[in-house]
């Protein structure tokens, strides 16, 4: 049994590699979306090997939509020769990767992440691609560095992860046959990260709980790391002889 | 029964990975940027997987903090890159390989004529417009020098007219 997962796991990956590498900027420019979309479906049928029957139809079809959604953006996104269209699909990407977020019962970071990301750093890539990008299309978009070489690699990073999800949770082996997951419930080490009945997993109680509770240096951390960035990025920032942008 | 949260794991590695590839193989610094933006989006999506699987809020808090460390990361990047630009007028990492380590090999780095002359532009496809007016009488085959009457642009003060030129304009100017 476990065989056969193996092997579905390297047909998938050669799949998914050969999709990629013709959707890749280079000479040969033709069939991009026609491979993409079999990139995308190699990479899902890798992603399919981990569902179990039984499972609920309306968060599995949900799961199936939005999962779609952000391998097939990831691909034309990582395939654009344009960088504008590039951040679009990353744009739509996040979306999607929202959607699962909502699936995984974080609906705060799910708004946090369509606010940051969609809101903020698209509109930022999109300044500096009109400011820096002025002249239409550029050769060197239209070119990939080293192909082969990273698709083999990657190929490679995207096996090992796979397959050691697919040992830890002994996918392919019957029900009664799989691991236990590992619960870790030893209270006392960050109790306030568990959630309780009053402040179940998902709510904001509960998220707000382990953040300023039991992660609050860490968020005092993180809010140096964002004003130093800041005065960094102000900075580095090119500016004119006069002064100002 | 409890939910099966094994497939968002393998989504979350496929996105790592894709980003893996377009951060690798791409040249564009936006385009790069951008990719390592999806490989985060790969690592959050795991640690909340993870966090639902263990039944804990650490998976979330940690995705807050990815979260923050995501936007200074994309200011402090998109500052570096106008840098990069104003110096020397190229997004093109290609550009900077020689700011490498002195005992690395050289990597063989394309010129701009080289990239060019690999490049071959995307067919320009323009709209279709609904022929109208008379269709111009020219055969394609013989030559078109006798078959081109000439047009020359008039200026009689007040607008631009284009129009066949006059006898004497055809003397003066061939």
């Amino acid at each position: 049994m476990i065989g056969t997962v193996q092997t579905t796991v390297v047909i998938a990956l050669v799949a998914a590699a050969a999709g990629l590498w013709f959707a890749l900027p280079q000479r040969l420019h033709r069939w991009r979306m026609l491979s993409s979309f079999a990139a995308t479906g190699a990479l899902l049928w890798l992603v399919s090997l981990f569902e179990q029957p039984g499972s609920e139809i309306v968060s599995r079809t949900l799961f199936w939509l939005f999962s779609f959604g952000a391998v097939l953006c990831g691909v034309l996104m990582i395939t654009s020769r344009d960088p504008v269209h590039g951040a679009l699909w990353f744009a739509v990407a996040t979306l999607a990767v929202c959607g699962l977020f909502m699936l995984l019962s974080a609906p705060f970071l799910a708004a946090a992440t369509v606010i940051v990301y969609a809101g903020a750093i698209i509109v930022t890539f999109m300044f500096v691609i009109m400011l820096a990008q002025q002249s239409g299309v550029n050769a060197y978009d239209q070119r990939s560095k080293n192909p082969v070489a990273a698709l083999f690699v990657s190929s490679l990073l995207l096996g090992a992860l796979v397959m050691t999800l697919i040992n830890w949770r002994g996918v392919g082996k019957p029900a009664g046959e799989r691991p236990a997951i590992g619960v870790s419930t030893e209270a006392g080490v960050h109790a306030l990260s568990v959630p309780t009945a009053a402040a179940p997993q998902g709510s904001l109680y509960a998220l707000g709980r382990s953040l300023f509770g039991d992660y609050l240096f860490a968020v005092e951390i993180a809010g140096t790391v964002l004003l130093v960035a800041t005065v960094g990025a102000i900075v580095m920032a090119p500016r004119r002889a006069q002064g100002n942008l | 029964m409890t939910p099966n949260f094994d497939p968002y794991l393998a989504v979350g590695a496929v996105l790592f990975v894709l980003g893996a590839i377009g951060f690798v193989t791409r040249r564009n610094l936006i385009v790069m940027m951008l990719s390592a933006e999806l490989m985060l989006h790969g690592v959050s999506l795991t640690l909340l997987a993870f966090g639902q699987i263990h039944n804990r809020m650490e998976g979330q808090t940690f995705t807050v903090f990815v979260l923050t460390i995501a936007a200074c990361e994309a200011g402090l990047a998109l500052a570096i890159i106008l840098s990069l630009y104003q110096s020397k007028k190229s997004l093109d990492v290609s550009l900077w390989g020689d700011i490498r380590e002195e005992d690395l090999p050289a990597r063989a780095l394309a010129t701009e004529e080289e990239d060019h002359a690999a490049f071959e532009p995307a067919p320009l496809v323009f709209p279709g417009l609904t022929p109208a007016g008379r269709v111009p009488g020219i055969d394609m085959d013989a030559p078109l020098d006798g078959q081109l009457i000439p047009t020359v642009t008039k200026n009689d003060g007040k607008r631009f007219t284009y129009g066949e030129p006059e006898e004497a304009e055809l003397t003066t100017k061939p």
